[in-house]
């Protein structure tokens, strides 16, 4: 299983490498769709990318900002996600 | 010189005051861009049985005089039965004559029903293309900060419903093979139109413009779009001074593309569009979420979350109003 230093470094790779800006970095507290990073294709390109990279599936009820506005929120639901699965 | 003070919001504040007047302008100058600009000598329209299409049908009739429009009925295997009826009553009204033209086997030749169905069975495996119903719908809360995403919902023959997020490689499938159905219906409109020189009337209004609810080159395919800056409620002003049929005014707009029933507030727009269109007007015009809120029965907080959901539809649905670039 990956370490939570890892899971956040890989999300923050991908949403730079994803973002429709031109950034260079990101703050892991910045709320990426007010901030124009990720449009809706984005989000669900980002959820394809958690599924292939971390095998977290993400349900319908948990599409909220709680889980996915910021970096911090993304890696806080793929770990609680991985917590389970142990 | 003074500008004039702006209106408080109020619920009131698309209501069209002088209804004869807007509608007679729309006509004259739906008679002189067709007439004048594209030099065609009527139009032809595609009708549903639904409120746009009949009150773009009804302008048309009388901008270029009922004998000078064909009406299309253009369904599908998918097409929902009182469409048709709906359609023909319409036409009837307004002595407009019709036309059926049946796009299934076009569609079926497109692959349009087999790829829709081959990623819906890889999201959700129980599903039988024969029996079930299927559509794909927003089940989010608009008023939470963050994108919408599609999610498919299977319905089984006895009522039992799966719903499971879709994942985007077969989100943009099934929106890819479904869009076949109003590309086939605009190449059907424009054979018409060409073969009798009348140009073809757009039926999209100002929310499917604005916030990309149309298929590039489908029903975004057009020479003129006669009620593309009203409101919804607007419309439904429109239809009822122009005599269209109460039943269609009645009815619940569908998006009458997937085979289970399907609004478009599900499909797309996430709310009312008596709230939608007032809450819409409030943002481009630059109404404070505060002022908006408290005719609205909403919090600021909500107002906020929705105007940034508008702003973000219409960023994201840019492409579809844009142009070849060269």
């Amino acid at each position: 299983m990956e370490n939570q230093n890892d899971v956040k470094s890989d999300i923050k790779k991908y949403i730079l490498e994803a973002s429709l800006s031109d950034v260079k970095d990101v703050e892991d507290d910045a709320l990426i769709f007010e901030n124009g990073l990720l449009d809706s294709m984005g989000l669900l390109f980002l959820i394809e990318f958690l599924g292939e990279t971390f095998n977290v599936e993400v349900n319908d009820d948990e599409l909220n900002p709680k889980n996915f506005e910021s970096i911090n929120s993304i890696v806080s639901f793929v770990n609680n996600k991985l917590a389970v699965k142990v | 010189m003074k500008s004039e003070p702006r209106k408080p919001f109020s619920k009131d504040i698309i209501h069209i005051e002088n209804i004869d007047q807007v509608c007679n302008d729309i006509i004259a100058k739906l008679k002189t861009d067709v007439a004048k600009k594209l030099q065609r000598r009527g139009g032809v329209i595609g009708i549903s049985g639904g409120i746009d299409s009949s009150v773009c049908l009804a302008l048309s009739a009388k901008a270029f005089g009922p004998k000078n429009v064909l009406a299309i009925m253009l369904p599908e295997q998918d097409s929902s039965d009182d469409s048709r009826e709906l359609a023909e009553k319409l036409a009837k009204k307004f002595g407009v004559s019709t036309l059926i033209e049946n796009i299934t086997e076009a569609l079926n030749g497109f692959g349009c029903y087999e790829r829709r169905d081959e990623a819906i069975l890889r999201v959700i495996p129980s599903f039988d293309k024969d029996k079930d119903k299927a559509k794909i719908e927003i089940k989010q809360n608009i008023a939470e900060n963050i994108p919408a995403i599609f999610s498919i919902t299977v319905i089984k023959p006895d009522g039992e419903s799966i719903s499971k997020l879709l994942p985007a490689k077969e989100y943009l499938q099934i929106v890819a093979s479904t869009n076949f159905k109003q590309r086939s219906r605009m190449s059907m409109l424009y054979y018409h139109g060409e073969r009798l020189h009348y140009a073809v009337i757009g039926t999209p209004n100002k929310h499917e413009v604005e916030q990309g609810f149309f298929v590039k080159h489908g029903d975004g395919g057009a020479d003129v779009m006669p009620i593309g800056h009203l409101y919804k409620t607007q419309v439904y002003q429109l239809a009822r001074h122009l005599g269209v049929p109460q039943e269609i005014i009645d009815r619940t707009p569908t998006t009458d593309t997937y085979t289970a029933e399907q609004s478009q507030e599900d499909f797309f727009y996430q709310m009312p569009f008596e709230s939608m269109d007032l809450i819409w007007y409030g943002w481009e015009n630059g109404y404070p979420a505060q002022e908006v809120g408290k005719v609205m029965d909403k919090t600021t907080k909500e107002i906020e979350n929705i105007y940034k959901s508008f702003e973000r539809k219409r960023k994201t649905t840019e492409y579809l109003r844009m142009r070849p670039i060269f």
